[in-house]
């Protein structure tokens, strides 16, 4: 269930950090798309603002041409009409700047054959209109006015002039044309900046939109976990609830179990020792009908009934009679055990030194009988615990510790203690017989022994102190080898505060 | 001897052999009084209160008491003769197998009059019988109020 939680959890992780990651990618393409966009764009507006520069160059170096053109014609006019030679002065003057005029028009449209053409008529043109301005002038010069006006006019007639006008204008002409394609590429480039730009920008609202919904997404996702989280942790404090009252119900209908079993039990019993006894005393009377009629009566072949009467009726009652004192013996164990799982526990301040040497010398005679020694290791360190369950705990080891002795060896029994923590850890050490490590669980079970049975015990002592341990939330276990003694470790906490029980 | 003759004794026990025992035992003791037998609490009570031999209407009466009935407790029989007028007078005596501490003091608050516990030991037991025998032959068994 948790392992699941935490799996989606994970898997949204990754596929939100994805779509994060992918929306910063695409917004920083964007944007960078859009940079460029606008370098790119600067970049043609720069180069089309060099065009049209240059094409209004154009266009005046083509009027600069067109106007000492027609100066030159004026000059030329004013020339032969009043005959000085300022005017021809003046007419050389332009006429040299004409050259340079057009010179300038040919650098400018250099990269134009069709400019270049009409460059080349033009000059051709120029040529010729300079040749006759030249024939008039020195005409005029020569005095011979009338020859010059006969070829001004015939010049005029040629329509030498009018044909340069033409050409001048089909140059402006080519040049506008070339602008208005030069326009239209720039509208094109500023269109396809705009288109750009849009783009981007829609880009960028697109993963802004899904950047937000994104987060807002897991920040949902994160809330409904959370939630679910939290659910879960109520729901599993319950279910421990839940399961410490079924644990407790199912230790109580355990303890009332054993009650009523162990009580239930005694009542066969108490007809089995009794209809027992009144055989045992009816055997009496059997066997003296038995001696009489031996005495009185031998012709009465009585083997049989003697042997029944003083051998097999008294063995069988035996028999009968130590078997249910033994029944009697475990149904008490059981009985003590439950009484003992029913009692109250009462957390005390104890000090264990004292305790353990009251112990001590209540099973002071026991020891000096087996000649054993006991003792105390240092100071045990006090507990808050049940003092009649750790006075029984102690005096079960303690005793069991001086039943199972190595009879070749003095017997020497260690308690210590020691502190770690929040817990307390007792030990009662022996150098005695031992007990084979497959039987270290064996010897905490009920009714379970080990080794040689040449000890009195119904083996009850250990499941005692097991079950004693467990209510005061302790734990016990053994570490032995056979013939090399054994030492029993008791770790309780320090300081028991739930008190447990009905 | 007479006097205590009228006196009869009422058994309430479910176990047939427990109740053999005692009877053998009582007898042993040289008590002879009249022993009435039940095995369930209901057929006992109904004796006690309605029989027309029964203590509440007719002599006075001791009680063996069982703890472990198979239909009710003991203990409720207990407090039935102990809050009846007619009976509460009677003396009990619980005989059972229980010797929880709780349910003796229980059966004392009650108002019983002994407690013994049977002991599984057979030669105990039929010590204690023959107490009880010895107890009931010097008892001087109250008459019922307003009855002769």
């Amino acid at each position: 269930m948790l392992s699941g939680i935490l799996r989606r959890l994970g898997l949204a992780d990754q596929s939100i950090g994805r779509v994060l990651i992918a929306c910063m990618v695409i917004g920083f393409a964007s944007l960078v798309a859009a940079g460029m966009a606008a370098i790119w764009s600067t970049g043609r507006n720069q180069l089309h603002i060099q065009a049209v520069n240059h094409t209004y160059e154009v266009e005046l170096a083509i009027a600069r041409a067109g106007l000492l053109i027609e100066q030159g014609e004026t000059t030329r006019r004013g020339y032969i009409i009043a005959r000085q030679p300022v005017y021809l002065e003046s007419y050389r003057a332009t006429a040299a700047q004409i050259p340079v005029a057009l010179r300038r028009i040919e650098q400018l449209t250099m990269d134009n054959p069709r400019e270049q053409a009409n460059l080349a008529r033009l000059r051709a043109l120029v040529a010729d209109i300079e040749q006759h301005r030249d024939q008039t002038n020195a005409l005029v010069t020569a005095g011979k006015t009338d020859a010059a006006v006969r070829a001004f006019v015939e010049d005029t007639t040629a329509q030498r002039m009018g044909t340069i006008r033409e050409l001048g204008q089909a140059m402006d002409r080519e040049e506008r044309a070339l602008l208005a394609i030069r326009d239209a590429e720039q509208q094109a480039s500023v269109r396809a900046f705009y288109i750009t730009i849009s783009i981007a920008s829609a880009l960028l609202l697109f993963v802004a939109v899904a950047s937000f919904l994104t987060v807002r997404r897991y920040t949902r996702d994160l809330a409904a976990s959370h939630d679910t989280l939290r659910d879960f942790a109520d729901s599993l404090e319950d279910l421990v609830a839940e399961r410490t009252a079924d644990l407790t119900r199912a230790n109580e209908e355990i303890q009332r179990f054993a009650y009523i079993v162990s009580h239930d039990l005694r009542a066969p019993l108490v007809n089995v020792m009794g209809f027992t006894a009144e055989l045992d005393a009816a055997t009496v009377a059997i066997n003296e009908l038995v001696d009489r009629l031996e005495r009185t009566a031998p012709e009465i072949d009585t083997a049989d009934a003697r042997v029944a009467a003083r051998e097999d009726l008294p063995e069988a009652i035996g028999f009968i009679r130590t078997s249910s004192q033994k029944m009697d013996r475990l149904i008490n164990a059981i009985l003590k055990l439950s009484r003992e799982g029913r009692r109250v526990i009462a957390p005390e301040k104890i000090d264990a030194t004292a305790l353990v040497g009251s112990v001590r010398d209540t099973l002071q005679h026991l020891i000096d009988d087996r000649g054993a020694r006991l003792v105390i290791e240092g100071t045990l360190p006090d507990i808050v615990s049940d003092r009649l369950a750790l006075e029984q705990i102690f005096s079960n080891l303690i005793e069991n510790a001086i039943k199972y002795l190595q009879p070749d060896r003095p017997g020497l029994i260690e308690v210590r203690g020691a502190r770690q923590g929040a817990r307390i850890t007792y030990e009662v050490n022996d150098n005695g017989r031992g007990i084979a490590p497959a039987d270290h669980q064996r010897v905490f079970d009920l009714f379970r022994r080990s080794g040689n049975q040449d000890q009195p015990g119904e083996g009850i002592g250990l499941a005692h102190v097991r079950a004693l341990a467990y209510r005061l939330g302790g734990v016990i276990d053994v570490r032995s080898d056979l013939g090399k003694g054994a030492s029993f470790r008791l770790s309780l906490p320090a300081t028991l505060t739930e008190v447990q029980g009905n | 001897m007479n006097d205590h003759r009228s006196v009869s004794i009422i058994m309430i026990e479910d176990d047939e052999g427990h109740a053999r025992l005692i009877e053998k035992n009582i007898r042993r003791a040289g008590i002879l009084n009249d022993i009435r037998h039940f095995t369930d609490g209901t057929s006992a009570l109904d004796y006690l209160f309605n029989h027309a031999d029964g203590p509440a209407l007719n002599g006075p009466a001791l009680v063996l008491l069982d703890l472990n009935l198979p239909d009710m407790s003991g203990t409720d029989i207990l407090a039935r003769i102990k809050g009846a007028p007619a009976l509460k007078r009677t003396p009990v005596v619980i005989l059972t197998t229980t010797d929880d501490k709780m349910e003796i003091q229980r059966c004392y608050d009650l108002g019983c009059n002994v407690y013994i516990t049977k002991p599984v030991n057979y030669e105990s037991f039929a010590q204690a019988i023959r107490q009880l025998g010895l107890f009931l032959s010097v008892i001087k068994v109250p008459d019922i109020e307003g009855e002769g």
